[in-house]
């Protein structure tokens, strides 16, 4: 029981020094920032990054931007997880189609995704559209592989039994394979949302058309250093936002947890 | 070897096959060659480019770019795991900075780095380091972490020292995370590599691909984009190879060799 004791009296020591050390950090930025140690461009104070948060949120700028983003990571995600999963089941299932998607997936899944977006704006115009693709683009192999590496190891037992049990085939893919595919999919996804943030928001950041990245730039470009640092807090705090969020989806939905 | 051979080509065919109808596509008219240019033309500028300079030179320095800076990371983010997982004063004060970080998009920090460090490889490097440090600090944090107890107590009861502890306990034990940060570490390293490239620089694959795409020269455009896809292809595989020869006496292995037998 002591030993319990000992270890809740250091989880407490540990958080105690967590708060401290970005404290310190907070302050120590202050006041550098303060005592004119680094040039305003440089390093803005903490103050002056809070009220560029604040005013962008007051004239709406800041959560139209990271609206447009949002809209255009999930749209393509969702685009992606559609593809993703159809196809990693579809090769799970079929040795044609698995013959015919691998070398595709296996010399695109180590791509640099980005590259593709001056291919990705000529195909699909500088709006909304061409980050989209890019974005499913980006984020569907980890989906697709993910998907297929389950269906390929559903028990064999399941699918058997649920057939001499007079099941359907669609039946078996909906009551069978795809339920046992959740935990995998699950764990794709939480690799798929931080690639989908990232790809919209490098997306906008170099093709421009508005968005948190566009923003950013423009920012940036105008030596407006404040708001450029007030927009990478936002983006740290929505991927920390969506991670957590994720965690607790998992844990919400206990069959979606990997059993491993 | 005949039957590998044989074996490639099973493999390559279905790239092939598309390419056929892509290129007889574009022969009969069937698609605009100015959104989509013939697989013949791409070739023929790959080949143009691959004899010349441009290609070569800036795909060398985005490479560069990319390495220099995953191998800083590795180096550095090997012993912050270490660190963070063997000491809980150390891991208090790192790990509210690393959670925070690890779920932030990075290129988001490339505006921040050209506006200290200008426009050029320090700031591609950095850009690169500061994002390949945090999957590599996780997973070696995880591997040493998973140490299991009884291997530590048996080496302790066999007087080992701490710098015997590290290299021939800790560090072997987390080898298999650190390779699966290091290949988690690498695709993140060319994406930014690239999107810094793309966001302000003078050199690089990156920009390049950018001016093809803005000259409307857009069959050098695709070449250049399929030079970045075989080369990120082949550094993966070499990264595979290193880490299946490092890990020769690790259980997943045989694992993984039917992994990659699928």
């Amino acid at each position: 029981m002591s030993d319990a004791a000992g270890e809740r009296t250091n989880r407490l020591r540990g958080h105690a020094l967590s708060i401290l050390s970005v404290g310190v950090i907070l302050i120590a930025w202050e006041a550098a920032a303060r005592a004119k140690l680094v040039p305003d461009l440089f390093l803005p104070s903490v103050s002056a990054v809070l009220i560029a948060l604040r005013d962008g949120i007051a004239d709406g700028s800041l959560p139209l931007d990271l609206g447009v983003s949002l809209y255009r990571a999930f749209a393509g995600l969702l685009l992606a997880s559609f593809v993703g999963v159809a196809a990693g089941i579809a090769m799970a299932r079929s040795t044609l189609i698995r013959w015919f998607l691998d070398p595709f997936v296996g010399l695109a899944f180590p791509a640099p995704k980005i590259a593709f977006l001056p291919i990705f704006i000529l195909w699909f115009g500088i709006d909304h559209l061409s980050k989209i693709m890019l974005v499913a683009f980006s984020s569907v192999f980890p989906i697709i592989i993910a998907t297929y590496s389950a269906a390929i190891s559903v028990n064999p037992l399941l699918i058997w039994s649920s057939l001499s049990l007079g099941s359907s085939r669609p039946m078996i893919m909906w009551r069978v394979i795809l339920p046992a595919c959740y935990p995998r999919i699950f764990a794709a996804f939480r690799v798929a949302v931080p690639v989908a943030l990232i790809t919209a928001f490098t997306a906008e950041m170099v093709a421009g058309g508005g968005g948190m990245g566009a923003t950013l730039m423009y920012a940036q470009r105008f030596f407006d250093s404040p708001t450029v640092f007030a927009y990478i807090v936002t983006m740290l705090a929505v991927g920390l936002a969506f991670d957590k969020a994720m965690l607790a989806l998992r844990d919400r939905f206990p069959s979606w947890r990997e059993s491993s | 070897m005949l039957r590998s051979i044989a074996g490639a080509t099973m493999r390559l065919l279905p790239i092939a096959i598309v390419l056929a109808i892509w290129q007889a596509a574009a022969s009969l008219r069937l698609v605009d060659t100015a959104f989509l240019p013939a697989p013949a033309g791409v070739a023929r500028a790959l080949g143009d480019l691959l004899s010349g300079h441009e290609i070569r030179d800036n795909l060398l320095v985005t490479l560069f770019r990319a390495l220099a800076g995953l191998v800083l990371a590795t180096v550095s983010g090997v012993w912050f795991g270490i660190g963070m997982a063997r000491s809980w004063v150390f891991n208090a004060i790192v790990s509210p900075l690393v959670g925070a970080t690890y779920s932030l998009p990075k290129t988001a920090i490339v505006p921040l780095l050209i506006l200290w460090f200008g426009i050029g490889s320090t700031m591609g490097i950095l850009a690169v380091y500061l994002t390949c440090l945090l999957p590599i600090i996780v997973q070696t944090y995880h591997g040493v972490r998973a140490t299991p107890a009884v291997v530590i107590w048996s080496a302790q009861s066999m007087g080992a020292g701490p710098r015997k502890m590290l290299w021939q306990v800790f560090l072997p034990h987390a080898l298999p995370d650190i390779f699966t940060g290091l290949r988690i570490a690498l695709g993140f390293a060319l994406v930014v590599a690239i999107s810094a490239e793309m966001i302000a620089s003078t050199s690089g694959i990156g920009r390049l691909i950018f001016m093809y795409g803005e000259s409307g020269a857009y069959d050098y455009m695709f070449a250049a984009v399929a030079s970045v896809v075989i080369a990120a292809f082949l550094i993966d595989r070499a990264l595979l190879r290193l880490s299946a020869r490092c890990l020769r006496w690790h259980e997943s292995q045989a694992v993984a060799d039917i992994g990659a037998a699928v």
